[in-house]
């Protein structure tokens, strides 16, 4: 963890992030399930198979964020071993600034998307509620993201870790 | 021009350390930005949507049911069953290893997750039985690779998707090339344990090795489950995913007793971990997926490929220099969604079998598994071996003799892949 972050503030929230992804797997894989059951006995609920594919949306859109907190994204470091600390430091912070510039893009995307489902106001095909709502994960997911790079880039900044992503070094180890 | 700009961009991309996600991100959205009128709007659309793809929703299921299995003693007692059947030879250990992979396989779709499950204990035991770090690190990494070819395995649910063929075809098909590279593999390991005189383990009595077989029954029998249920038409192979992650959890909880309830939320976090991960890559390699498409590279490029005149195992040949060369830097669900629609089409004007056409795309995949720069298996056996990331790619290096000669044998026999869905009936 960095200096600059406090501890306690982003605390809750990565606590937050982990019990958000654990119960959504749970729930998609048990909805899943119990639609085998359910179909054995000739009925169903019309409702699973959307509500797992959005809950699947979700989880993803959750855990890009917590993916950068642990290192889990997978970045290739050939190039950035072959050179000295310094410009090392440098080309990860490049690295930083394409991947903000990335959460930005998509965050307007999913904005306007999000945005266009407000307009049109209809409601999922299975689910009574509003499409926008269901999608609404997308645009905070990217800012999200976005909260992330800048606290990676932060500890990048300070020397607390030296490239993005999961690499040849177990960085993952760490947390 | 486009294309050419949008290969640069990936390739500055993961050059200066941008995560294989986002480089491929950035890179389809720069060019969709410069050279289409698209906008940002149809890219986070199709983002969103890949979730939305029905087959995909077996990543996380295939994923979570690996963990349980790991976790949950599934993988040790396979382990335990096939030092029992293999561990008296020469070499034993070694074989037992590669035995042990080809078990995991059979329940797990994807190569990492059997390369931690195997190698987590398999690397440490067969270098403190006197093996060499280098030779101990080399099987496991790359008999990890039969995740991806043996049933059930996530790049065939890619493929599947992609080209809309029947997921349980694939499945099936994978089974005898995926015995195939097991026998040759220990085949290999046993000519070298010869060589260099490895040691032996003590024989276990038929008594011990029956009991382990039914300790390990339990696991294996979820193989049976996977591929009856989905011939039989009872659940589809997502369901069949959800039915293993359901199993899995129950016979490691209340069967084999490795695990607690309490523990389950972790299991939960670290599948949903890696699930996000993969699936990151893979909603970005649909939006570039889609640039490539509406920027009909793929179209010219089957039709440059086609106007070549090559004869079907010319075209073999260079769908294994491509695929090779993408996996190296790719991984390998990205390098099918990106490449599946430039080759398959070509492949049915030559009259090759789209099953097949899958069967040699997953070998090619293993191969890309276990070459740097991105090979997911020498990052997970670094991982679970302790060793230097250098080390583990010298010592994975000779086996890809032995991978590349039998992706040949598999390429050029097609009926090694056929004969089972032949022989089933179904194609």
């Amino acid at each position: 963890m960095s200096k600059i972050i406090p501890k306690k503030s982003s605390y809750a929230l990565d606590k937050l992030e982990e019990i958000f992804m654990a119960t959504t797997l749970a729930f998609m894989t048990i909805l899943t399930f119990v639609q085998v059951i359910l179909r054995a006995f000739g009925t169903g609920w019309v409702w699973s198979l959307e509500a797992t594919t959005y809950s699947f949306a979700w989880l993803v859109l959750v855990g890009m964020a917590y993916g950068v907190r642990t290192n889990s994204h997978i970045a290739v470091d050939l190039v950035s071993n072959m050179l000295p600390p310094f410009p090392k430091k440098i080309m990860a912070m490049m690295a930083i600034f394409v991947c903000l510039l990335y959460s930005a893009l998509m965050f307007y995307g999913g904005f306007i998307f999000v945005d266009r489902l407000i307009d049109l106001g209809n409601n999922a095909r299975d689910i009574p509620l509003p499409r926008w709502a269901l999608t609404s994960m997308l645009p905070i997911g990217f800012s999200l993201l976005a909260y992330r790079f800048i606290q990676l880039g932060i500890k990048i900044l300070n020397g607390g870790q030296t490239s993005l992503g999961h690499t040849t070094h177990k960085a993952d180890k760490d947390n | 021009m486009s294309a050419i700009f949008l290969l640069i961009i990936l390739f500055l991309g993961l050059a200066i350390g941008v995560p294989v996600a986002i480089s491929l991100g950035i890179a389809s959205i720069s060019t969709m930005l410069i050279f289409t009128d698209q906008s940002l709007l149809s890219v986070s659309q199709k983002f969103f949507h890949t979730m939305q793809v029905y087959p995909l929703l077996a990543v996380p299921f295939f994923i979570l049911a690996a963990t349980f299995m790991t976790t949950g003693g599934v993988a040790r007692r396979m382990i335990d069953f096939a030092n029992a059947l293999v561990g008296h030879y020469r070499g034993g250990l070694a074989m037992a290893s590669l035995l042990a992979c080809a078990f995991f396989s059979a329940v797990s779709g994807s190569a990492p997750a059997t390369v931690v499950a195997v190698g987590s204990v398999m690397i440490a035991g067969m270098i403190r039985s006197g093996y060499s770090e280098k030779f101990a690190a080399g099987v496991i990494c790359n008999a990890g690779t039969l995740g991806i070819l043996i049933p059930p395995s996530l790049v065939m649910v890619i493929y599947g998707a992609v080209t809309e063929s029947s997921i349980g075809n694939l499945f099936i098909a994978g089974l005898l090339p995926g015995i195939f590279l097991t026998i040759v593999m220990i085949t290999t390991v046993a000519i070298i344990a010869r060589k260099q005189n490895l040691p032996r383990q003590k024989k276990v009595s038929l008594k011990d090795t029956v009991k382990r077989g039914l300790d390990a029954f339990w696991g294996l029998l979820l193989l049976f489950i996977i591929l009856g249920g989905i011939y039989s038409g009872i659940f589809t192979p997502t369901e069949a995913a959800a039915v293993s992650a359901v199993y899995a959890f129950f016979i490691a909880v209340f069967i084999y007793k490795d695990i607690k309830l309490t523990e389950v939320p972790k299991v939960l976090t670290d599948s949903a971990k890696v699930t996000v991960m993969l699936m990151f890559i893979i909603a970005n390699a649909y939006v570039f997926a889609n640039v490539l498409t509406t920027e009909q590279i793929p179209q010219v490029a089957s039709e440059w490929i086609i106007s070549l005149g090559l004869p079907a195992w010319g075209f073999l040949i260079v769908l294994n220099i491509l695929l090779l060369a993408a996996g190296n830097f790719m991984e390998p669900t990205s390098v099918v969604l990106i490449l599946t629609p430039i080759v398959y089409p070509i492949a049915l004007e030559l009259g090759i079998d789209p099953i097949h056409l899958g069967i040699i795309m997953v070998l090619n995949m293993q191969m890309g598994l276990v070459t740097p720069p991105v090979g997911l298996n020498l990052f997970v056996t670094a991982g679970v071996a302790n060793m230097s990331m250098e080390k583990v790619i010298q010592a994975s290096l000779p086996w890809l003799i032995v991978l590349l000669g039998v992706l040949i044998v598999i390429t050029y026999v097609p009926i090694i892949s056929l004969i089972v869905p032949k022989l089933l009936g179904l194609v």
